[in-house]
């Protein structure tokens, strides 16, 4: 009996705050707080307006408010989140919609996944034609005549340079990439 | 079973639905179903409840208000009042309050 898993259905709402040591699979709708220890999963129909203070964190459903969780945040293809995410491992894939700030603690622990990570968002910056709108062509001024040689050329400035540039076009824009995701979703 | 709060958990709040619900663990306000409530032995209730069934194997403080059915197993334990059209209580069962089988 212990082992069961609390599941609140599809019908089922509610409000208040919620606690408790066991996973927790939300199918229907919560609004409130939600304080767990084990695993906070909200599946497709799910929809969460809470505070949530949690372990680890699966959301393919809506989730709206911030989020601590000690070990994990996944916002997989089907999710949606609003709100602040504060985790050491935050795991955010393809087709997931998430707005709001995100805070992953200390970044002195060495981590070898970031490596992987910083080049997939430079990779973002490289397919957004923002070079364009920049008046200035200081530094590459000979590179639109040889692109197809490298199809990154992100690596081959500093590092420093780069994070400027990155957040110039999130300060800029930040919608038109999630315009594409939007896009995407709405092909399935 | 679709709906189980299970034995940890503990809501202090508001429940609404239109299915089944199992209490293993602590509910505190007010649940509000258009079918079945069932409280397990481990469950506590403190909530004023209005579904069509109750069944109650664990602990129930606060008023029921059921369409159908209300059942007090050997093991429940309820205080509070109970409005519905039958209400059952099993031996062994405690329950102090007030019943009322008007429709």
């Amino acid at each position: 009996m212990a082992d069961t898993n609390t599941i609140i259905g599809d019908t089922i709402l509610v409000q208040g705050n919620l606690q408790g040591d066991e996973d927790l699979t939300v199918q229907g709708r919560i609004e409130g707080t939600v304080n767990l220890s084990k695993t906070l999963i909200i599946e497709q129909n799910g929809i969460v307006k809470a505070d949530v203070e949690i372990s680890n964190a699966v959301i393919s459903g809506v989730m709206v408010g911030n989020l601590t969780a000690s070990d994990s945040v996944e916002i997989t293809e089907t999710g949606r989140m609003l709100g602040d995410i504060r985790s050491p491992r935050i795991m955010i894939v393809e087709g997931a919609l998430f707005k709001g700030n995100v805070d992953m603690g200390d970044l002195e622990m060495p981590r070898p996944e970031s490596t992987s990570s910083s080049a997939a968002s430079d990779r973002r910056p490289a397919y957004t034609p923002r070079p364009l709108s920049r008046p200035e062509p200081k530094a590459t001024p000979p590179s639109p005549s040889r692109p197809v040689a490298r199809p990154a050329p992100a690596p081959a400035p500093a590092p420093a340079p780069m994070r400027v540039e990155k957040k110039v076009v999130s300060a800029e824009k930040p919608r038109p990439a999630k315009k594409k995701v939007v896009v995407k979703k709405r092909r399935h | 079973m679709a709906n189980v709060i299970g034995s940890s958990i503990v809501i202090d709040g508001e429940i609404t639905g239109d299915e089944d619900l199992v209490i293993q663990g602590t509910v505190k306000g007010k649940i509000t179903l258009k079918e079945s409530l069932y409280v397990e032995e481990s469950g506590e209730v403190e909530a004023d409840i209005e579904t069509k069934n109750v069944e109650v194997s664990g602990s129930v403080t606060g008023n029921i208000r059921a369409s159908d059915k209300v059942e007090l197993k050997q093991e429940g334990r309820m205080v509070g009042d109970i409005k519905a059209p039958r209400i059952l209580i099993a031996d062994g069962a405690t329950f102090k309050g007030n019943v009322d089988m008007d429709r």
